[in-house]
């Protein structure tokens, strides 16, 4: 019986072994919430933006990489689900959601830029500069236009907020908060913040974050702890909040003004809540209702959605946590949502030479795996005759970020892709020696390529563009012919496009638009077929050899088999559609990241996410909701019988620390590249000291 | 204050030409001492009587020369006279200097810039499209002012006036390059601001390590650190050692293979 645990000696590649000189791990500086589509959009420290769709199960569907120059300092979404973000290279950037590339940058020369927000009206911007100057811009339907500036104040505008109302504004810097009225652009009012609560500091009090609610009150965070309320018809402080001996980082109110949150440097999200003083009285009072400790570090960034908290911060983690009270169907959805690693793969291997691509944000690295000639028991640890060798470092030249790179299956040809241009390199193996050629003069229509796929067989180039289209380029002995280029099928973008080819190199199937998964013949260059659209976005596609079945997984964690030559679900996705997945199956909370076949057996399917791999055997009963869907391996002392009792198809394996991609590279071996969450966390940047008694 | 010196540097004003000048001094500074605002008066009043006492001691070998404050002070205010004087000279010597290097760099300058009707061409086609930001040119042009006022000129560097949108040929953007330098030293200090604010001195930060060990040291049975091992130390006698050991078993191959 081939059981997940044996029968494989895994040569682990650990990624997290190696020099490097940036850190691996990026941490969050924004978010950004939009009620309408209930999206999320995230910004990170390298300058990427990632759009998280919060309905399909927190699935992370599309991303704009980042650029050495951009560091993103605001993040905010306008009327019409256009998103906005400014950093410190003083440029205001607008996204272009569907085509997936940035519309236009404008700059807007005052320095760079700490702040932003949209009216509440959705059609003006307003930014805070590093030369103290808080600018208007009006939003136009294609661009944004500079309108006016505001009194000029001493330091940086670190804060921005609008009055529900649009009327006023609230602007915090360095040791006080202004209050601009927006027709005049005057400062009306300049409430000076002590620099700590009750005492006489030198450090300058930080105004990391401002609130203006619509009954005039501002609330405010700063360095100093402070979570303080201010009202702004008379400019006096109301109400001061100790709540962390470090800064607090960043404010989120919700729609309805009745609850808030905020991020301190220590990790600890405080909820705050608008509650009556006694049980029948009308009078409230804001109370800070429910501490949260999901973050190590600072969290820098928080957001408030009708029904949860969302944090993120310098530990990478984007944690989303629904409040219990709003919240109306109590069942697994009701669960914090912690999402740490990647929803898309970034390794990509060789099977034929056992070699590992490993995708950084600015370098690739090659892998050669190691050996054992060892043998041993199910679960044993073998050790290594040859050690994994690391064969290439290499860097991309320029200050963007690599979008996505891939290996050739014979491991001859490396492609990678960055917004600007594409890179295909030729790799010669003599002996031990590995030398590498560029393939110069790429066409200019393979740039921003979201997803590069090689034939098994090496000789065909996929790759899907940011543009919808898909090109097919041959590949000959050191240069390349452009074969043929898919034209964009009808149907919005929802999610990045993921390729998969069939082995026997006559089909390819592209997903991420609302059409659904299509299918196109490679011989005779046209569409064959289209999946039905299913309405979670696809997040691992695959091919299986001979049968030629189009494996597909969701968001929602549902995984279909649909046959190509058909043109039709296959028998085994129709049953296990009636009979439903196991509710355990479906409370996963990482995504399927990627799928593979075992070449001498068709029943297999293998397919892993971020905490457990899994074998599904077709040939063997499915399991319903009373059985044990995580199977150990039954004892060997145990009849045969009883052991066929019990064994279902799916066969799950969690021995693996975090998993970040896993292959069979023959018949007999597996490789499993795994990332702890000891390594991440110790290359983070320092946390704010906690005493300890005892310590 | 009495200012005492050895007996070598007071010698008989008669000897030497030099001296004749102080003692001369000597004599019109004390007419008018009074009436300089000496902060020590008090003080001074008491040398000045010693001296009268004392008069010409000068052939007492034991005691050291007294000087009368009045010399000295002169003295004083020659020294200064002469530091004022060169310091002066200095600074003339270095605005001489200033003027030369200015109009040098005026002349490069206008060496350097593109010949007027191409110049002529670029500002008017950036004028067409004025209508519509044209606050945000207005200060555009406002700081490229400001910035020829203070950084004098950089000569080496091309001066081209950025263009916001040719209409005829939009194939190319003109941009200074002294805008980016002031585009990335602002955004360094930005970093540097927010780098200071949340790491630097005054911030509580400890570092990861003791920050994951806090637990292992609470527990009932306590732990070792998060990060117990060190893998840095020693790199380099771990390089050596690899090294040898290969070298050696090399050797050893050889020798058993005769």
């Amino acid at each position: 019986a081939s059981t997940s645990g044996a029968e494989h000696a895994s040569a682990r590649a650990r990624g997290a072994a190696v020099e490097r000189d940036e850190p691996p791990a990026i941490g969050i500086r924004c978010v950004a919430y939009n009620n309408q589509s209930n999206r999320l959009a995230v910004s990170r420290t390298d300058g990427t933006v990632e759009i998280y769709n919060l309905s399909a199960n927190y699935f992370q569907e599309k991303f704009f990489p980042g650029h050495e120059s951009r560091a993103t300092e605001a993040l905010c979404w306008a009327k019409g689900q256009r998103l906005f973000s400014a950093g410190l290279n003083g440029e205001i950037i607008e996204y272009d959601l569907q085509a997936l590339n940035i519309k236009y940058a404008v700059d807007a020369f005052g320095g760079p830029i700490w702040s932003m927000a949209v009216s509440p009206c959705g059609s003006q911007l307003l930014v805070g500069c590093e030369d103290g100057s808080v600018k208007l811009f009006q939003i136009t339907p294609d661009k944004i236009q500079f309108e006016r500036n505001f009194d000029r104040q001493k330091s940086r505008i670190l804060s921005l907020s609008w009055h529900p109302s649009g009327t006023h504004i609230a602007a915090g810097s360095i040791d006080y908060i202004s209050v601009f009225a927006v027709k005049s652009g005057s400062a009306v009012h300049k409430m000076l913040v002590d620099r700590q609560y009750m005492g006489v500091s030198k450090r300058k009090c930080i105004i990391w974050g401002v609130a203006f609610l619509s009954d005039g009150t501002i609330i405010s965070v700063d360095s100093a702890g402070k979570v303080q309320f201010w009202d702004s018809a008379t400019g006096t402080l109301v109400k001061n909040h100790l709540i962390a001996n470090a800064d607090v980082q960043s404010i989120a109110v919700s729609d309805q003004e009745d609850s808030f949150v905020v991020g301190t440097a220590e990790g600890t999200v405080f909820h705050f809540q608008l509650v009556s003083v006694t049980s029948n009285s009308s009078e409230k009072q804001w109370v800070r209702t429910k501490p949260f400790q999901h973050h190590t570090h600072d969290v820098r960034a928080v957001a408030h959605s009708p029904t949860a908290l969302i944090s993120g911060g310098t530990d990478t983690h984007l944690v989303i946590r629904p409040l219990m009270e709003k919240v109306e169907v109590k069942n697994y959805d009701a669960a914090l949502r912690k999402i740490t690693f990647p929803h898309r793969r970034l390794i990509s291997c060789s099977k034929k030479r056992h070699l590992l691509l490993f995708q950084f944000a600015h370098h690739l690295e090659l892998w050669r795996l190691g050996s054992t000639v060892a043998t041993g028991k199910n679960g044993d640890t073998l050790p290594l005759s040859k050690d994994a060798d690391h064969l290439l470092h290499l860097k991309t030249k320029g200050p963007e970020n690599i979008i996505c790179s891939c290996i050739s299956p014979c491991g001859s040809w490396i492609a990678y892709s960055t917004t600007s241009r594409f890179f295909l390199y030729r790799l010669n193996y003599e002996h031990d020696n590995i030398s590498l050629q560029r393939v110069s003069k790429m066409p200019a229509f393979l740039r921003s390529a979201l997803q590069i796929l090689f034939s098994e067989d090496s000789t065909k180039l996929f790759v899907a563009s940011n543009q919808g289209s898909l090109h097919t380029i041959r590949l000959l002995e050191g240069s390349f012919k452009h074969l043929h280029t898919f034209q964009p099928q009808s149907g919005t973008v929802e999610s990045m496009c993921l390729l998969a080819v069939s082995p026997d190199g006559n089909w390819l199937a592209a997903s991420g638009t609302s059409a659904g998964v299509h299918v196109y013949n490679i011989k005779h260059l046209k569409l064959h077929c289209t999946v039905p659209a299913y309405n979670f976005p696809v997040t691992a596609l695959a091919i299986a050899p001979n049968t030629n079945n189009l494996v597909i997984a969701h968001s929602d964690q549902q995984v279909f088999e649909y046959s190509i030559p058909d043109k039709q679900y296959t028998e085994w996705s129709r049953t296990i559609q009636k009979q439903g997945f196991h509710y355990l199956w479906l409370q996963r909370d990482t995504p399927i990241t990627h799928i593979s076949f075992h070449p001498k057996r068709p029943m297999h399917i293998l397919l892993h996410d971020a905490y457990m791999f899994c074998i599904i055997d077709k040939s063997l009963p499915l399991p319903n909701d009373k059985t044990l869907l995580y199977n150990p391996l039954p004892p060997t002392n145990e009849s045969d019988v009883i052991r066929r009792r019990t064994a279902h198809a799916f066969k799950i394996s969690k021995i693996y620390k975090p998993l970040l991609f896993m292959d069979l590279l023959d018949e007999r071996t597996l490789v499993a590249v795994e990332r702890p969450l000891d390594d991440i966390i110790a290359q983070l940047p320092p946390p704010i000291k906690k005493k300890k008694f005892g310590t | 204050m009495v200012q005492l010196r050895p007996r070598a540097s007071r010698v008989p004003a008669s000897a030497t030409v030099d001296e004749g000048q102080p003692a001369s001094e000597e004599e019109e500074e004390a007419g008018h001492g009074l009436l300089l605002g000496q902060p020590s008066s008090g003080a001074a009043a008491e040398p000045l009587e010693e001296d009268d006492e004392e008069g010409g001691d000068e052939l007492d070998d034991e005691a050291p020369e007294e000087l009368t404050f009045a010399s000295a002070q002169a003295e004083a205010r020659e020294e200064e006279r002469r530091v004022r004087e060169s310091v002066r000279r200095d600074k003339t010597l270095l605005k001489e200097k200033r003027k030369r290097r200015e109009e040098l760099f005026i002349e490069q300058k206008k060496r350097k810039l593109l010949p007027d009707n191409i110049l002529e061409k670029l500002t008017t086609a950036g004028q067409t499209n004025i209508k519509k930001s044209s606050g945000k040119l207005k200060e555009a042009n406002l700081q490229k002012e400001n910035e020829d006022c203070d950084k004098g000129s950089d000569s080496k560097k091309a001066k081209v006036q950025k263009v916001q949108s040719v209409g005829q040929n939009k194939s190319y953007l003109a941009l200074r390059l002294k805008d980016q330098d002031l585009r990335d030293s602002r955004q360094q200090a930005a970093k540097a601001f927010i780098q200071n604010s949340l790491y630097g001195p005054g911030t509580n930060r400890t570092t990861v390590n003791k920050f994951l060990s806090l637990e292992n040291k609470r527990l009932p049975v306590k732990k070792a650190a998060a990060q117990f091992l060190n893998n840095a130390w020693g790199t380099q006698k771990k390089q050596n050692a690899k090294r040898f050991k290969r070298r050696w078993m090399v050797r050893k191959m050889k020798t058993s293979k005769k």
